[in-house]
């Protein structure tokens, strides 16, 4: 898989790359600013781009805008938004309208490689990730009238990991289910949360993300 | 003038007026035998020759004393006009001659006659402040104080010693009485041209009160052009005698209606200076500076005035705001009047330049005010000085806020960034330790890596409530949902903001009032819920947080509701907290926003 990786820091891009290709990437391009990483995009067939969300000029969204830019522009190209603070705010407006090819985690990701290798894989072959801090606190937010509460533990594992954009395939598989009992979790999930019964896999992630945000 | 002057002046002119009756009366009804009449005029005197010698003198003395007053010559120039007048009477000179020698008498006939004319255009020409106001003005009335004299004395002089000259003095009385027709010609025109040009130069107040005294003139200015076509007709045509001798006698008739002029210029003027007088009488009820601009416009009749204020600390004038004022240039449409000692002005009046000759009135005006001026002032000044506490605390908000978004961005690029690359080449180390099958290794990596990950969480916390980067990303709703998003109590967020961002220093203080209201409610209120409502309209953001503890907060010890004060007047904003024991605490911002 090709991959563009754009962070203005050298020291982290070339870690970056080393971590990528001992994974089996191919990193065809390395970009320090958002002018770069726009020829890199136009230049090189890349399934996949890795960028911060800080970047010069002023260090504060340059990467969010040129990830928006890249799925307006290059819809076949997966996007995976780094950063060093998670907000829901940032996730859903890089999700947009479509889950597709989209990623948003926190930087510190890299202590867990094969969590973030299959993250990254995840949003190059068409599907999402959203990092677990996101979800984890909107889950944990409080609600005034909170059907959350009614979930059981092992629901509300299976509504993270929804919320993260994972498959049905590796949430059985991760919490070591049948997948079977996964989609009877499921139902009670959506029929206990009043969510319209689910569109396919991992494009579910906007509704859950959009319930536990506006509830 | 000391108030027994006057009293002597006003006891004297009685005296002149009751004496010039008398002798009118005397004249008239009891003819002495021995008095000569061919000292003056006609034998056969009209019936109305008392009223002509009377009339006019007593009208301008009598108007002269009433305006008597301390700081205006206006009433001793009309006592001038007055005694000029009546001197030149008829019954008052023949009662003179039966004590004194005729040619003193004549003398002082002749004086009087030729000198009330200039008195009168001195009156015209200083009128309504008394003081001639030009040096062309000055140099014209005293040259023909001295010149209209003297020729009159000439030919008078002439005339007397006449006989002894014999055949000459035909020629030399037709050279001194043309003298004098040509000095009286040439004071005539100058003088009419002289009001003429300082009623066109004045200001619209000054015309005010000129144009009832030039109006009164035009009575007197038409029996004088009547009279000269009269003399050039007589010269001429012959036409009879008696037409141009009535005229002339009457001619002193047409000037009563000038002391009615200056009575009525005077009192509108004297509208303008009782308009001060209300000015006092408002300041005694307690002026507050605001009202004292308007209520000068008003005295002053120019709705354009600005008072000025004298800002010793700046060195300049300042309006009410402290805005700077400059004072205008002494070429422009603007004119300006500095009050107090020159050294430590007090404040300065700007008016519209044609109220320029009309200075007297504004130092009057603002003599009245001196008192709320100086008091103003001093508002003036406090308020300048807030304004720049304002201003400074701003400025100290402003680099802190600054100063944070610099420490936060230096931990975001530096350490945080720099753990980050650490994590990433241990990831690449255990992979190398994995290669080589040295699973120990590669367990202490991993061991290693949860703490740099630990680390890095609590660095980013650190960081984060240094400064928010959302907040700079995002704006205020974003920054406030991601707070709420991380809030152990339930937390409902009402209204909006609007979609344009609102300026940084705005956007910090009302962010870190509702952080630090949420910090404090989760920590003391016990509260089981929270309520945040945000309203932005008319040039005003708001921010209220609430919530249903025990209330009862401390305001005073370390709270950070006190720095929380402090940002939000840096901003020009207010807060408020209501936290009465057992109803919660709420919190409510607003600042001043577009």
């Amino acid at each position: 898989m090709r991959v563009i990786v754009a962070d203005d820091s050298v020291l982290f891009r070339e870690g970056l790359a080393r971590v990528l290709e001992g994974a089996g990437f191919e990193v065809v391009g390395q970009a320090s600013n958002p002018d770069e990483l726009d020829r890199l995009v136009a230049e090189e067939k890349a399934s996949l781009v890795i960028l911060d969300i800080r970047m010069p000029p002023t260090q504060t969204d340059e990467g969010l805008i040129a990830a928006k830019k890249i799925r307006r522009q290059h819809p076949e190209m997966g996007v995976l938004l780094l950063s060093q603070y998670v907000e829901s705010h940032h996730a859903m407006e890089l999700l947009g309208q479509s889950p597709d090819r989209v990623g948003y985690l926190l930087k510190d990701r890299f202590a867990d490689l094969d969590e973030f290798i299959d993250a990254v894989r995840r949003v190059g072959n068409g599907g999402s990730a959203v990092d677990p801090r996101v979800v984890s606190q909107l889950l944990g937010r409080k609600r005034s009238r909170d059907l959350i509460e009614d979930l059981t533990d092992r629901e509300r594992s299976v509504l993270a990991l929804m919320a993260e954009g994972r498959s049905n395939e590796a949430i059985a598989s991760g919490l070591n289910i049948s997948p079977k009992t996964l989609e009877a979790h499921i139902g009670t999930i959506y029929s206990k949360l009043g969510l319209e019964p689910a569109v396919a896999d991992h494009r579910r992630v906007l509704a859950v993300l959009n319930y536990l945000r506006s509830s | 003038m000391t108030t027994l002057q006057r009293r002597v002046i006003q006891a004297g002119m009685l005296a002149l007026i009751a004496l010039a009756l008398a002798s009118e009366f005397s004249v008239t009804f009891h003819l002495p035998e021995s008095v000569s009449w061919q000292l003056v005029g006609p034998a056969e005197r009209p019936w109305y020759s008392p009223l002509v010698d009377i009339l006019p003198g007593a009208a301008f003395i009598l108007a002269g004393l009433i305006e008597l007053r301390p700081r205006t010559r206006v009433g001793l120039l009309m006592l001038g006009v007055g005694v000029g007048l009546l001197l030149g009477g008829e019954g008052l000179t023949l009662m003179l001659a039966r004590a004194l020698p005729p040619q003193i008498v004549l003398g002082a006939v002749v004086i009087a006659s030729s000198v009330w004319p200039v008195v009168l255009l001195h009156l015209l020409l200083a009128f309504p402040r008394g003081a001639l106001a030009s040096r062309l003005d000055r140099f014209v009335v005293r040259f023909f104080y001295v010149a209209l004299p003297l020729v009159s004395l000439l030919a008078l002089a002439i005339m007397v010693v006449e006989p002894t000259f014999g055949i000459h003095s035909q020629l030399l009385f037709g050279v001194a009485t043309g003298a004098a027709l040509a000095v009286e010609l040439a004071f005539l025109l100058i003088g009419a041209g002289l009001v003429i040009r300082r009623w066109l130069l004045g200001g619209r107040a000054r015309r005010r009160s000129m144009s009832p005294l030039v109006l009164a003139m035009v009575p007197y200015v038409a029996v004088i052009l009547l009279s000269l076509g009269g003399i050039v007709q007589y010269q001429i045509w012959r036409i009879p005698a008696t037409y141009l001798e009535g005229l002339l006698m009457a001619s002193p008739l047409a000037l009563v209606a000038v002391p009615v002029g200056v009575w009525i210029g005077l009192l509108r003027s004297g509208l303008d200076m009782s308009s001060v007088g209300d000015l006092v009488v408002q300041l005694s009820g307690g002026l507050v500076p605001e009202k004292l601009q308007p209520a000068l416009a008003q005295a002053l009749h120019d709705p354009s005035l600005q008072v000025a204020y004298w800002l010793p600390a700046q060195g300049w004038f300042a309006d009410l705001e402290g805005s700077r004022l400059e004072l205008p240039t002494s070429d422009s449409e603007r004119a300006s009047t500095v009050l107090g000692d020159p050294a430590g002005p007090v404040a300065a009046l700007i008016y519209d330049s044609s109220l320029r000759h009309e200075g007297q009135l504004a130092e009057t005006a603002a003599a009245a005010v001196r008192m709320a001026l100086e008091n103003a002032r001093l508002q003036v000044q406090l308020r300048a000085q807030l304004e720049e506490v304002r201003q400074s605390r701003a400025r100290l908000v402003e680099a802190a806020d600054s100063e944070r978004q610099r420490v936060e961005r230096n931990l975001h690029d530096g350490a945080q960034q720099q753990l980050v690359t650490l994590l990433l080449s241990m990831q690449a180390t255990k992979a190398e330790a994995l290669r080589r099958s040295d699973r120990a290794t590669a367990r202490l990596i991993d061991a290693n890596m949860a703490e740099l990950k630990q680390a890095l969480d609590e660095l980013r916390e650190l960081a984060h409530g240094i400064h928010p980067t959302i907040l700079t990303q995002a704006g205020l709703l974003p920054a406030i949902r991601s707070l709420t998003d991380r809030c152990p109590i339930p937390v409902e967020v009402k209204g909006e903001l609007g979609d344009d961002r609102m300026a940084p220093p705005l956007e910090a203080a009302l962010y870190f009032v509702v952080a630090e209201s949420v910090t404090n409610a989760v920590k003391h209120s016990k509260g089981r819920r929270m309520s945040i409502s945000l309203d932005r309209r008319a040039g005003w953001a708001a921010v209220e947080v609430s919530d249903d503890g025990v209330g009862g907060a401390d305001l005073s010890h370390g709270s950070g509701l006190r720095g929380l004060t402090d940002r939000i007047a840096a901003v020009g904003g207010r807060l408020e907290v209501k936290t009465a024991p057992g109803e919660g605490t709420v919190v409510h911002a607003e600042v001043p926003c577009e």
